[in-house]
C-alpha cells in the first residue's frame, strides 16, 4: 500500500487515488507530425527504478499530483503540484550504501 | 402543478432519534442547512479568501458568522450556512464573490450527519482511513475522504469531538446503513 503526500489534503492512502500514467509526456505541438502524436499517446517506457507519474485524488481533493516513485521498490521520493519540477533521486554510486 | 415537498433523506424523521437512544456514538441531521458551493476565478482565489474572510488553509474550515466554509480542493469551498431560506443564502454569498467567483447551490444535494458520543473516535477508526487522534486533529479540521466507499466531507465542529460528515443525497440512506450497522457495536 503505498502512502501518498497530497500537497494540499497531507499523507493519503493509495486507495484514495487513481493512477494516470507517465507524467513526463509532452503534447507535441498542433503541427507536429502523425508519428509524434502516436508516440505521445501510445509509447510509454516501462522503467525499473524511479518513475514520475500522475496520480488523481479522486477520493480526496481530486487534484492531479505528481509522484516520483520507485517502480521496484515502491518507495515514494517526492510529491508535488502538476507545475512542480520533481527531480529524481541521485544515483547511488556502485558500492557505496 | 403541485408544489415539490422536501422529503426527509432517510424516509423516516424518526430514525436519527431512534438510532441515537442509549448509543456510545449518536448522530443527528442539522435541519435547515444551507450549502453552497464557491468557484474561484482563475487568478482570483486570493480575492475570494479576502471578501469571505477565510483561511486559505486547505485542511481548516473557516467559522464566520453566518457560515462554516469548508476547503473542497485549491479555489473552491462549501459554505454551509444556519439559514433555512437556501436562495437567500445563495443569492447572499453570490453577491459577496461577484466578479470574481461563481456560486452553485447544493443545499438539497448533500445531506449532514452530525456525529458525537463518547465512542466516537473508535467508531470513526472503523471506516475512515484518517488518523482523528487527539493529538493529530481538533476543531476545524476537514478533510475528504471515502468512507464505507462514499465520499465524504468531513469537520470536526468542536473537541468532543462531534464530527459533520456530509454526502452527496443520493448516498445518504446507503451511508446512514453504515453509520447505524457500524453503532451497533458501541452501544
Amino acid at each position: 500500500m503505498h502512502r501518498i503526500d497530497c500537497p494540499w489534503c497531507g499523507i493519503r492512502d493509495e486507495a484514495e487515488f487513481q493512477y494516470q500514467g507517465d507524467a513526463t509526456k509532452v503534447r507535441p505541438a498542433p503541427d507536429a507530425s502523425q508519428d509524434a502524436f502516436f508516440d505521445y499517446v501510445y509509447k510509454r517506457d516501462n522503467p525499473k527504478g524511479w518513475h514520475t507519474e500522475w496520480w488523481h485524488h479522486v477520493g480526496g481533493c481530486r487534484q492531479w499530483v505528481k509522484v516520483v516513485r520507485n517502480t521496484l521498490t515502491h518507495e515514494i521520493h517526492a510529491t508535488g503540484a502538476p507545475a512542480e519540477k520533481l527531480s529524481l533521486p541521485r544515483k547511488k554510486k556502485r558500492g557505496s550504501k | 402543478m403541485a408544489d415539490f415537498v422536501p422529503i426527509h433523506p432517510l424516509g423516516d424523521p424518526e430514525a436519527v432519534s431512534k438510532a441515537s437512544s442509549n448509543a456510545g456514538v449518536t448522530f443527528d441531521i442539522p435541519p435547515d442547512l444551507s450549502m453552497v458551493q464557491v468557484f474561484a476565478r482563475k487568478g482570483q482565489e486570493d480575492n475570494v479568501i479576502r471578501k469571505l474572510g477565510i483561511s486559505d488553509s486547505p485542511r481548516t474550515a473557516s467559522s464566520q458568522k453566518s457560515f462554516n466554509a469548508l476547503p473542497l480542493s485549491p479555489g473552491q469551498w462549501m459554505l454551509v450556512g444556519n439559514e433555512k431560506d437556501s436562495s437567500k443564502f445563495e443569492a447572499a454569498i453570490a453577491k459577496k464573490v461577484a466578479g470574481i467567483g461563481y456560486v452553485s447551490q447544493q443545499s438539497a444535494s448533500r445531506v449532514c450527519f452530525r456525529v458525537s458520543g463518547p465512542k466516537v473516535r473508535d467508531f470513526m477508526s472503523r471506516g475512515c482511513r484518517l488518523d482523528l487522534g487527539e493529538s493529530v486533529t481538533s476543531k476545524g479540521y476537514c478533510a475528504q475522504t471515502p468512507i464505507a466507499q462514499i465520499g465524504v466531507l468531513l469537520h470536526q465542529i468542536d473537541e468532543a469531538p462531534t464530527y459533520d460528515l456530509y454526502v452527496y443525497s443520493g448516498f445518504a440512506r446507503a451511508f446512514w446503513h453504515w453509520l447505524t450497522e457500524t453503532a451497533a457495536q458501541f452501544r
